[in-house]
């Protein structure tokens, strides 16, 4: 069936149907290919699609799925998710309000990208990975072994409810993968590089070609050989847009989420209260805002919002949580299209999208020769955050500064604090800005595709690593 | 599509993957392999501490692998209409067409079959969106009535079954139902401005008699770890010992452990413990074994991925290592009198990795790990950090612990360790003489590991 017919099945259905209905069809296709030590170590490709429905009765949420968007099968989904609600229904202490009126997305919002990419051939994505994981293998002696992963999805969406949204669109998410191992004495250590974006080639490698980033995570594996341990405790940190970018996602972004404020999250009643610095501004956005291309880009939610802009935080005052369109009617105030889910069998839930730190006035030379003791941190390993906004983040690559200049590198560097604290010991932002975790999932019970960013900022936070 | 799940595809599984296989080598494969999941379930999901979504699903997945000319693809998807299954033959081999041969690509071959009882309970079939909805609501209650200060901020019940039938062209034929009973919880506790770290809890089960008590145990065990983090203080700086709760051993420890134990990491050169066979590599004290085949386990399976027969492995004993856990890939890349151990892991919807299935790790004689001699000693209930699965260096924070001292216990908070994974197996003192099942997964003692750094915030 083609898109048309779809979005033509899912008005006639919702036209049909009676109260609130949300029809939700969604394609998504991955490949993928693994290159390692010389090997092609897999390469897959998988198709899932089908239709997701929602409904909202007696006061209580109904959720069925199907693989197949045939007429008849849309029809019983619709009547298995009114079963389910009414299943609910009489044990929930309140029922969810009505939904709040909003202006809903209509027509197709497809972006850029897609069909350069469906254009490319296999063998060009399978020829560009065996190259690259070459490079990263020869780039040093010291170098024992070399990853390159290369993968993209495509994805396509129909939404479509009864008070009014009538919105389709195609994207597509390519990503790069590139990972070194190097070996000196019995030591081993790792580099690792990935990128990923909304958008084509172009976009993907708009900070360099592959084979600039194969040669970066040879040369941080090698590098990362000899460097020492940074001494643990409560240090001045510059952090890149990549740790930012770790920071504003997992700390503040998931505590402002609406479900987990409801939960009891440390933003839960700080509206309108001072939780940072006057230079934080912390946005979550639909939209690539200040460069093109980042990662978590989406047109419209999955209950049909448009995905606009959200400001957190502005000049240090908490101003918004996120929200979906029962969390905003909790709340008296206005969808922030945050409503999203991973495949057609999930339910939307409340997501980022990307999430970022606007830029400010310094530059970062100015603010390394203006730290007389600190680290530079960038590369994030990992991250996760808690309820109280304490969060960890594993970084890769870390340069001492000492009387403002860049010294060693030291490794095995974890960065921590209280997010809102952190924040609120912001002294310097740059004026640079960059996405930098467009290759980034998130988890929340699902993944989505997130991306996160900002410029460089000077802060306090807690540094382990001593061995 | 019903409320009480209704009907998966009509499909026999079995036939699908026979099919499958066929259009595969009678398109031009040398060999093939196909695995298809057919599934539905209800699922009731707790939001803020009350009810919220309610839903059923069902899906038909397959996954198909082909050797064409040497070379290896693999294709899934979850449409089983005669034209998906044709256009994804075509795919897979047009895809293989691109990629290099590699002379070890082979399927597996039949082999030995194991029997394992109680993975299927027909009364889970029989469970309905209003059974998970009633119990979901029941489990809700049951954190606010132990303790109101605690929130759920998500949770969920479910029921499911599954038909799944693995078939490849060198004569394997496999096929299972398996049905499971879960529940989830996620959240904190709260105390005016107090807020403690988040915890989570879950309960899995093949069979239905019993699920709704061990349910309700989970709940309380959830709803006391949550309170327990309540007033967390700051913590102490020291290189000491630390103890891990069954947890932090299962999540932390093993969980980095097993990936440096599967052959690919060990064939790409990312296993510092690639030339340790036979050798110490863990405190003397220290067995671990993986066994699929327990009866009644939800991580149970008579196949591995690749239809290999599972069976009980011992991994490391006596604190030596005896085995690396093996796929059919990698068994042939190792070549000598390797093979598969039935290690091959993943659904239908992925390529077979490798992994473990259940975990045991052997109790100790202690009863109480953090008696000490009045020097500090942190308890680490939950590990929120970053382990180099290449180097075992880690570091993170100390999530929902305690910090022992002079007989003192208290909760402390922004409290760093950091140490090295494969230094650590050595430097274990002591395990416990109890043992928790943890997600079903792993059943582990507490360990306690001396010399790690400890760095307070």
């Amino acid at each position: 069936m083609s898109a048309a017919e779809v979005m033509e099945t899912l008005k006639q259905a919702a036209a049909s149907a009676g109260g609130f209905v949300e029809l939700r069809y969604h394609a998504k296709t991955s490949r993928g290919v693994v290159v390692e030590k010389g090997k092609v170590e897999s390469s897959s490709s998988r198709s899932v699609a089908g239709l997701g429905v929602r409904v909202l009765e007696n006061g209580a949420w109904g959720f069925a799925s199907t693989g197949s968007s045939e007429p008849a099968d849309v029809k019983r989904a619709i009547e298995s998710a009114r079963a389910a609600a009414r299943s609910g229904a009489s044990l929930r202490s309140e029922a969810v309000a009505d939904l709040p009126e909003v202006k809903l997305a209509t027509g197709d919002f497809s972006q850029p990208g897609v069909d350069e990419i469906e254009q490319r051939s296999l063998e060009e994505k399978v020829g560009m990975a065996r190259k690259l994981e070459e490079t990263v293998r020869s780039s040093s002696s010291s170098v024992s072994s070399a990853t390159c992963g290369y993968s993209e999805i495509f994805e396509e969406k129909a939404i479509v409810t009864t008070d009014g949204a009538a919105a389709s669109f195609r994207l597509v998410r390519p990503e790069l993968r590139l990972q070194a191992v190097a070996e000196r004495n019995g030591e081993m250590s790792t580099g690792f590089e990935a990128i990923g974006t909304t958008g084509g080639w172009e976009c993907l490698f708009r900070h360099g070609d592959g084979e600039y980033f194969a040669s970066k995570a040879a040369r941080t594996a090698v590098d990362l050989l000899s460097a020492g341990h940074p001494q643990g405790g409560r240090a001045s940190v510059i952090l890149a847009p990549s740790i930012v970018g770790l920071l504003v996602h997992e700390a503040i972004g998931h505590t402002v989420e609406a479900d987990f404020v409801q939960a009891g999250s440390v933003a839960a009643g700080k509206l309108g209260q001072r939780v940072a610095s006057d230079l934080v501004t912390l946005c979550d956005s639909g939209a690539s805002e200040l460069e093109d291309g980042a990662g978590g880009t989406i047109p419209v939610d999955d209950e049909g919002v448009l995905a606009g802009r959200t400001v957190i935080i502005r000049d240090g005052i908490l101003e918004s949580y996120l929200h979906n369109r029962e969390s905003a009617a909790r709340y008296g105030v206005a969808p922030t299209g945050n409503a999203r889910a991973w495949e057609y069998a999930n339910e939307p839930l409340i997501r980022m999208r990307n999430t970022y730190l606007e830029p400010g006035q310094t530059s970062l030379e100015e603010m390394i020769a203006s730290t007389s003791h600190g680290y530079l941190l960038d590369g994030p390993r990992n991250g996760q955050a808690d309820a109280t906004g304490e969060f960890m983040f594993g970084v890769q690559e870390a340069r001492e500064i000492k009387d403002g200049k860049l010294g060693a590198l030291v490794k095995g560097v974890t960065v921590t604090g209280i997010a809102f604290d952190v924040l609120s010991t912001v002294d310097s932002v740059s004026d640079s800005f960059r996405w930098d975790l467009g290759s980034g999932y998130c988890g929340k019970g699902q993944p989505a595709k997130v991306d996160a960013g900002g410029p460089y900022i000077r802060c306090k936070a807690l540094l382990g690593g001593e061995q | 599509m019903s409320s009480t799940g209704g009907s998966v595809s009509p499909r026999d599984p079995l036939e699908i993957c026979k099919q499958l296989v066929d259009m595969a080598i009678d398109a031009g494969a040398e060999q093939a392999e196909a695995m298809v999941e057919s599934g539905r379930g209800v699922e009731t999901n707790i939001e803020s501490g009350e009810v919220h979504t309610v839903q059923s699903r069902e899906e038909t997945v397959f996954g198909l692998r082909v050797i064409s000319q040497g070379s290896k693809a693999f294709v899934t998807a979850n449409d089983v209409s005669e034209r998906r299954l044709a256009d994804s033959v075509k795919e897979a081999l047009e895809q293989a067409s691109v990629i290099p041969a590699d002379e070890a690509n082979a399927f597996a071959p039949p082999g030995d079959s194991t029997t394992i009882e109680g993975l299927y309970d027909p009364a889970i079939e029989k469970m309905t969106v209003s059974d998970s909805s009633r119990l979901a609501a029941t489990l809700a209650e049951a954190v606010k009535s132990r303790d109101p200060r605690v929130t759920i901020d998500s949770g969920s019940v479910s029921f499911s079954i599954e038909r799944s039938a693995l078939v490849n062209s060198l004569g394997i034929e496999k096929e299972k139902s398996t049905t499971m009973a879960g529940g989830s919880l996620f959240g904190m506790a709260v105390d005016g401005e107090d807020i403690a770290s988040f915890d989570y809890d879950s309960e899995s089960s093949c069979r239905l008699d019993g699920f709704e008590a061990a349910l309700l145990k989970t709940a309380d065990r959830f709803t006391d770890k949550c309170v327990a983090g309540l007033g967390a203080g700051k913590g102490l700086s020291y290189r000491g010992p630390v103890v891990l709760s069954p947890e932090a051993v299962a999540e932390f420890l093993l969980s980095n452990l097993m990936g440096a134990l599967c052959a690919d990491t060990v064939r790409k050169g990312r296993s510092p413990l690639a030339d340790k066979l036979e050798q110490l590599v863990a405190c003397e004290a220290f067995n671990l074994v993986d066994d699929a085949t327990v009866d009644s386990m939800v991580t149970s399976s008579p196949f591995d991925r690749e239809g290999v027969a599972t069976a009980k492995t011992t991994i490391i004993e006596g604190g030596r290592l005896r085995t690396f856990l093996f796929n059919q890939h990698e068994a042939t890349l190792a070549g000598g009198n390797a093979r598969s151990t039935g290690h091959a892991a993943g659904s239908a919807s992925s390529p077979p990795g490798i992994g473990p299935s259940y975990i045991e790790l052997a109790a100790g004689e202690e009863s109480d790990l953090l008696a000490s001699n009045g020097g500090p000693v942190v308890l680490v209930n939950r590990f929120s950090g970053s382990t180099n699965a290449v180097t075992g260096d880690f570091s993170g924070v100390v999530k929902n612990g305690f910090l022992v001292e002079n007989g003192q216990r208290r909760p402390i908070r922004e409290t760093m360790i950091a140490g090295n994974l494969f230094e650590a197996l050595r430097d274990i003192s002591a395990l416990s003489s109890e043992r928790r099942l943890i997600s079903s997964s792993a059943l582990v003692p507490s360990v306690r590991i001396e010399n790690v750094s400890v760095t307070a915030g």
